[in-house]
């Protein structure tokens, strides 16, 4: 081991190592399993030196810990609270946005309605896909590149009624976290109501209108 | 050097999604962490167990860290706040222990009761203990009296190079001087297993 380093080291455990040079040690002792162990030993000594009394020196409290950590998702930048900035307010943002891709859906629904019959089927569409990927969703191209979609199975013909097409149902998924619940609703059950093959009851406008479509079933 | 730059600057890489760096904060501060909880519980197992969760509950936190304050003044707080409400819970609940033998999970619970309480689990600390006092005492006056002056008494380099009338960059060799030194003995026992400790002469 470098000895500068493990100086470094010894110097960064107690906040003693100029501010650039933590930044480096830090990026390093995060992803070097021999320094984060010395790290660790350093902790002990330190512990041991003052005799903390009941504190078990072998703890295992950051071994436990890095396993719930490993679990959870990684923070992001993003999320990091900054100060400054001037930012929207959050309702505000959320109802625009929520308003705007109301807005989008009902048009698309109306411009859709017409052309469904000929919709065959839809490429496959991941739910990571780009937007941009969604105009591809084509009947023509789509029939020849079919292959198994993450996202919302093939549409079957004769059985589209009032269902928006397949490329409006991806976009519909892949921007669930956005949209209205009543408009993500009422399409997400048009899709699972045609979903169950041709044996299925046609779709229909009362289905999609009808508030009960998501409770279960009851036995008669 | 700013105060705590060390902890901002691990802080900052867990805030981009480096989880190691994490890990290093929580290696730094559990056996502290696990002593101010001690404040609050009795049992060095639920003090583990509070501080376990407090780490937790701080890495969920941490992207509403700003550095206002210093990183382990903050984590103090979430711990304090922790242990308060475990306490709080624990007297709701006084047949917290009254558990079950056949199931699973009480089980492991008396099983990490134990562990705390069995003379292994005494032994391994009075082992690195002695470990930890004997390389000390076989250090060098200088060499013993820069770390015990920085871990015992918590003085900064600055304040030790007065105490000890000698430059800064002194006092910083011969803290990781000794620090190595201890390391050594207490490497040979974390990396031949714990528990073998009498082994080395």
């Amino acid at each position: 081991m470098n000895e500068e380093l493990d100086s470094q080291l010894s110097a960064m455990f107690d906040d003693e190592l100029a501010a650039a040079e933590c930044e480096l040690l830090a990026r390093r002792l995060s992803r070097d399993e021999q320094l984060q162990a010395r790290w660790g030993r350093y902790a002990v000594i330190g512990a041991a030196i003052r005799a903390e009394r009941g504190v078990r020196l072998n703890a295992r409290v950051a071994s436990r810990v890095s396993v719930v950590v490993r679990s959870e998702p990684a923070l992001s930048a993003g999320a990091v609270t900054r100060r400054g900035g001037a930012r929207w307010p959050r309702p505000l943002a959320a109802a625009a946005l929520a308003a705007g891709v109301a807005a989008v859906s009902i048009l698309m629904l109306r411009s859709q309605a017409p052309q469904d019959a000929a919709i065959v089927a839809a490429p496959p569409v991941a739910v990571n896909a780009p937007r941009a990927a969604a105009p591809a969703a084509r009947a023509g191209s789509a029939a020849t590149t079919a292959a198994p979609s993450y996202v919302v199975p093939p549409a079957q013909r004769g059985n589209l009624g009032a269902v928006p097409g397949p490329e409006l149902a991806n976009y519909v998924v892949a921007h669930s976290m956005y949209s209205p619940p009543v408009m993500r609703g009422t399409l997400l059950s048009s899709f699972i109501t045609s979903e169950s093959g041709g044996a299925a009851t046609p779709v229909s406008t009362e289905v999609m209108t009808d508030p009960q479509v998501d409770a279960p079933s009851h036995p008669q | 050097m700013g105060a705590d730059e060390s902890d901002l600057s691990l802080v900052r890489r867990v805030q981009r999604g480096d989880k190691g760096a994490f890990d290093a904060l929580v290696l730094k501060y559990q056996h502290k962490l696990v002593k101010l909880v001690m404040r609050y519980v009795r049992n060095p197992a639920e003090a583990e167990d509070i501080a376990q969760e407090a780490f937790i509950k701080a890495y969920r936190a941490l992207p509403q860290f700003r550095g206002d304050s210093a990183f382990y003044t903050w984590l103090y707080r979430i711990a304090i706040n922790t242990a308060k409400n475990a306490v709080v819970s624990r007297d709701r609940s006084p047949i917290e222990y009254n558990v079950d033998r056949n199931s699973d999970e009480s089980y492991d619970m008396q099983g990490r009761m134990k562990d705390s309480e069995t003379p292994e689990g005494l032994v391994l600390t009075d082992e690195i203990r002695s470990i930890v006092n004997a390389a000390i005492d076989g250090l060098p006056e200088d060499l013993r009296t820069a770390i015990v002056l920085r871990e015992l008494e918590g003085l900064s380099y600055e304040e030790i190079a007065a105490a000890m009338d000698c430059p800064v960059g002194t006092v910083r060799s011969r803290i990781f001087r000794a620090r190595e030194a201890i390391d050594r003995r207490l490497r040979e026992v974390f990396e031949g297993g714990l528990g073998r400790a009498e082994e080395l002469g």
